[in-house]
Order: C-alpha cells, then sequence, then structure tokens
C-alpha cells in the first residue's frame, strides 16, 4: 500500500502530469467565490485560504485513494 | 472593499448583468465597488490567458460544449474565440493532449466564475439590504 500511495505522489511532481495547474485554478476559484460572499478583504483572504487548503486537501486525498484502490484491481 | 460601499441610487440590475457579462467585473464597477471590480477583472481574465497559454492557443471552439461554460465570460470569450480559431485552422488538434484539456478547463472555469460575479452584481443592485455575512 506504501509503494502505491509513493507512487502516487511521483505521478503527482512529474513534469509531464499537469495535475499541479489545479492548484492556482483552485486558488483564484477561492478568492472569487470568497469576494462574491463578503465585502471585507481580511475575512475574503481568510476565507479563501481555508476554501483552498480544505478543497487541495480533500482532493488530495480523494486522489491518493482511488489511486491507492487502481493498484489493486 | 474596507467600508461597505454606497450604492449609486437608480442603477439598473438588468444593465449590471449586461456589463458583468461583457467585462468581468462589470456588474461591480457599474454599481460603484472598483475594489471587488478590478479584483474579478484581474482573477477571471488571468485565467482566461493562462488557459489559451496553457491550452496551445486551441480552447476556445464554438463547436465543443465546454464553450457554453466559456461563453459565461462574454467579452473575454468573443475576444479570444478568432484566435482560437486561427490556431485551430493552422495545425491540427490533438485531443488528447492533457495540457490542452487543463487550458480548456481554466477557460471553462473563468466563465462559470465570471457567471457566479455577474449574480452577485445582480444581487448588489437588485436586493441592497440583503445581507452578505449571511449569504
Amino acid at each position: 500500500m506504501w509503494d502505491a500511495a509513493a507512487g502516487f505522489f511521483v505521478c503527482l511532481v512529474s513534469p509531464s502530469n499537469p495535475l499541479w495547474l489545479y492548484y492556482p485554478l483552485c486558488a483564484v476559484v477561492a478568492v472569487v467565490y470568497k469576494a462574491t460572499k463578503s465585502d471585507d478583504p481580511r475575512k475574503i483572504a481568510l476565507g479563501a485560504l481555508h476554501f483552498f487548503v480544505s478543497v487541495s486537501l480533500g482532493m488530495l486525498g480523494l486522489g491518493l485513494a482511488f489511486y491507492v484502490i487502481s493498484q489493486y484491481l | 472593499m474596507t467600508s461597505p460601499p454606497a450604492l449609486l441610487p437608480s442603477r439598473s440590475p438588468i444593465a449590471a448583468i449586461v456589463l458583468g457579462w461583457l467585462i468581468p467585473g462589470g456588474g461591480h464597477a457599474y454599481g460603484g465597488q472598483w475594489g471587488k471590480a478590478i479584483l474579478f477583472f484581474s482573477l477571471i481574465c488571468a485565467l482566461m490567458a493562462a488557459g489559451m497559454v496553457i491550452g496551445g492557443g486551441t480552447v476556445i471552439l464554438h463547436y465543443r460544449l465546454w464553450f457554453g461554460a466559456q461563453l459565461c465570460a462574454g467579452g473575454p470569450t468573443m475576444a479570444l474565440l478568432p484566435i482560437s480559431q486561427y490556431f485551430a485552422a493552422s495545425a491540427p488538434i490533438d485531443w488528447a493532449n492533457r495540457f490542452n484539456e487543463m487550458g480548456t478547463l481554466y477557460t471553462a472555469v473563468a466563465g462559470l466564475l465570471n457567471l457566479l460575479v455577474v449574480m452577485d452584481a445582480y444581487l448588489m443592485l437588485a436586493h441592497p439590504q440583503r445581507s452578505k455575512e449571511n449569504a
């Protein structure tokens, strides 16, 4: 299982893999979404950071889980 | 952006929709929220431009379903459509290229974000008493 998980991270940082481009996209979505919800710049910044971290970690966890499952199928 | 903006009187929400569709953030500028307007314009246009560069210029094509999402940012999409068509006509498109997929996703998300921004501009003018923090 740990080998499969390590394979996932090797695949993720490969230059030919465009998945790292999801991070700037996620950051922009976070800022725009939070800016439509609040007028206070501090709340926008904190909310966007929270949104970005939770979505990134959630997607990373989901991707890792599916990758490990796919290695055993 | 620091204090709640004083909305300008007698502003049409429909005009905010049209302006926001043509220019990202245009609806907020029309409503007097210049800080947000600049933020939305720069982020959405940057996303569109990044998508074009990442996807090799062939990401906005009218015959693809993605075009529906991209069209939600009307002005930038209409400006970039001829460029995309030019690149598509000059060389065959590699549909399996993952960077082209990513560029397409960038531009489609930019369009959908503009839809959200346009709706926010409309609500700002149609229902100015709406509390943002409870939204």
